[in-house]
């Protein structure tokens, strides 16, 4: 169990129950991830991809099933202990990036340390605006930044509490090439340094950069493969960045 | 440590947003700003009452020669009084605790005539005792005398005003002026008279004998009143009693007949002076309540919308680590910090206000540190009940249905 960052079975999670339009978007699913791991969760959209994501990240419950962070029986949590599981072990990566407006990288960085006991709230800010290379963009609005910069913003605010396990929910879905593969990248060089990552894409080229790819559809994983040739997305990045086309991506 | 936090992103939050925050003001700062001037009148007007009854002397009663009737009723100038100079006789022989009884009569507006100067004056005409009334001094000359009052002297003692007015380099004393025609040679000018309670100019008086008034001027029997003077005031109300019971004797009244005369204590001058200025602030109080009441529901109409508005920012807080508490203070923090901006520019509103009424109105006004307080009291009240329901819905937000927005 020393190694089992989640165990999770028989998860399920059904919509409009009792109603002819009754939708099983997480049916009866057992999964194990362990330390250190970067898997991508594949799948067409409304195939319950997100919704297991949800479920992992403790934003949402399931309606049946166990499920164990860490060891620990997230199911018996009530909403404030699930808030402080969020706030101390998990960060998020949305796909449209979710900062706040109006709002300078900075602070958009620092929010989830405002409910944290931690004491040295813009130190540890800019620290992690560092680690994404945006150190010289703290004080720009999210208007004011790319769309890559604005992934990158997030994925700082998703670090600063120094997390067990970064989701990302379609991470690179609203980003133009290269910017997907620099935030790959940065994800990549955070799972190497040892943080376990869970991605959401129904890209391929995307799965690829991981080293377990699962297959989702109706609800249920299809094909759960180890990636043992993954692509580096560093290498990858330097190619784009000299005017030659990336592989396989569209 | 977290409720710090949790004031610091509200304030950010309505620094963001100035113009919603703004509009949530209004309704408070104009409810607060009439609070806060309501209050200072009230103050004021409270301590003119005090000062008028002090003037009016808390050891003094009065009889004036008709029944009570409201104010502004009869006809202004010479009602017909029921009261004789045998009445003050009968009360100095037959009531005790009595120190000083002055009968007297006045008339406001009397012409008064030096040579070619004109006044219009108020007209006292009183005893020997009456200035042992009023702690009055005497600049030139001397006060009119029993004996003055017995020979039916014209002599006269004017206030400075009229000294001023007719004779403003020299000692009148001596000088004839002529009081509605009839000349009095002037015996003595008094020092400073300062205001009546009712601000009226004590200065511009012409005091002359009573007898000499009622024989020669006013060609009358009957006096307007007397004005009574207790030894101890302590029984202020068993004397009024006995002065009434001696009066309907001499006036023969029979039991059960209303008294033809009026008797005014300190107590009837605080009491109905604090009765107009009372019935005035109430109905202020009530409309600036509905203000306030109002200006409520729009802060928390506007909170609630602001809710809606703002699920994403509230589901993202909570995806991050915001508690049901967290979210709840913040929204919270976020209507008071509003209410209490916007009481406190009503508090200044109000101050400035209160000070225009003093300068350019007859209101006298008190700032207090009482209405500072009660006026960002109230806003904070305000604050909480407003923003109570906007931040519980807030704070149950589920993290996924918020996000989902």
């Amino acid at each position: 169990m020393g190694n089992e960052m989640i165990k999770a079975s028989n998860l399920t999670k059904i919509y409009n129950k009792g109603m002819t339009t009754e939708v099983y978007a997480v049916n009866d699913i057992s999964l194990t991830i362990n330390k250190g791991e970067f898997i991508s969760i594949m799948g067409a959209s409304g195939s319950g991809k997100s919704t297991l994501m949800n479920i992992l990240g403790c934003l949402d419950k399931p309606d049946s099933g166990t499920f164990l962070l860490e060891g620990e029986d997230v199911m018996k949590l009530d909403d404030d202990q699930l808030a402080g599981i969020r706030n101390r072990k998990i960060g998020f990566v949305f796909q449209n990036f979710n900062l706040l407006p109006r709002t300078t990288s900075l602070e958009n960085v620092e929010l989830p340390l405002l409910y944290s006991d931690v004491h040295n709230i813009k130190g540890r800010a800019m620290e992690a605006l560092k680690e994404v290379g945006l150190l010289d963009r703290a004080h720009h609005h999210p208007n004011q930044l790319s769309g890559g910069q604005q992934q990158r913003v997030a994925i700082a605010r998703a670090l600063v509490n120094d997390p067990d396990i970064i989701f990302a929910d379609e991470p690179t879905g609203n980003l133009d090439t290269q910017s997907s593969y620099e935030i790959m990248n940065i994800l990549q060089k955070l799972n190497k340094k040892g943080r376990t990552i869970v991605i959401v894409t129904h890209e391929p080229s995307i799965a690829e950069q991981t080293n377990r790819i699962l297959e989702f559809s109706d609800g249920r994983i299809i094909r759960d493969s180890i990636n043992n040739d993954i692509k580096d997305s560093g290498a990858e990045l330097e190619r784009i960045k000299k005017g030659g086309k990336p592989d396989e991506k569209a | 440590m977290k409720k710090l936090k949790s004031m610091a992103v509200a304030f950010n939050s309505l620094g963001k947003n100035k113009l919603r925050s703004f509009l949530m003001m209004i309704g408070i700062i104009i409810g607060i700003t009439a609070i806060t001037i309501i209050i200072s009148m009230a103050l004021g007007s409270k301590a003119q009452i005090m000062e008028r009854v002090e003037r009016f002397g808390t050891d003094a009663l009065n009889v004036f020669g008709m029944a009570m009737r409201a104010p502004g009723s009869g006809p202004r100038g010479r009602p017909t009084s029921s009261l004789k100079l045998g009445d003050a006789q009968a009360i100095e022989m037959n009531v005790d605790n009595i120190s000083v009884v002055a009968p007297m009569s006045m008339r406001w507006g009397a012409d008064v005539r030096f040579e070619d100067k004109y006044l219009r004056s108020m007209l006292s005409a009183v005893t020997e005792d009456f200035i042992h009334m009023w702690d009055w001094n005497m600049e030139y000359g001397d006060f009119i005398t029993r004996l003055d009052d017995e020979r039916l002297a014209r002599t006269v003692v004017i206030g400075p005003t009229v000294k001023d007015e007719f004779f403003p380099e020299e000692n009148p004393v001596g000088r004839t002026i002529k009081i509605e025609n009839v000349p009095f040679e002037i015996k003595g000018v008094l020092a400073g008279t300062g205001q009546s309670a009712g601000g009226r100019d004590m200065g511009n008086t012409v005091i002359i004998p009573l007898n000499t008034y009622l024989r020669r001027v006013a060609n009358t029997e009957t006096i307007d009143g007397i004005r009574i003077k207790v030894k101890n005031s302590r029984h202020l109300d068993k004397t009024a009693e006995d002065i009434k019971e001696v009066i309907r004797e001499s006036h023969g009244i029979m039991d059960g007949q209303e008294d033809d005369f009026s008797l005014i204590t300190p107590t009837e001058v605080r009491e109905f002076s604090e009765h107009i200025s009372g019935t005035f602030n109430v109905l202020l109080i009530i409309v600036a309540g509905i203000s306030l009441i109002a200006g409520g529901v729009v802060v928390a109409n506007i909170m609630l919308i602001s809710v809606s508005e703002r699920k994403f920012e509230i589901g993202l807080r909570k995806s991050v680590g915001a508690r049901k508490s967290d979210i709840l203070m913040q929204f919270l923090f976020e209507t008071i910090a509003v209410t209490v901006t916007g009481g406190a520019i009503g508090v200044l509103l109000g101050i400035l206000g209160a000070f225009l009424f003093m300068q350019f109105g007859e209101t006298p006004v008190a700032i207090s540190w009482e209405g500072i307080a009660i006026g960002l009291g109230f806003s904070i009240i305000v604050g909480i009940l407003s923003g109570i329901q906007p931040a519980l819905k807030a704070s149950k937000m589920a993290p996924i249905e918020a996000l989902r927005s």
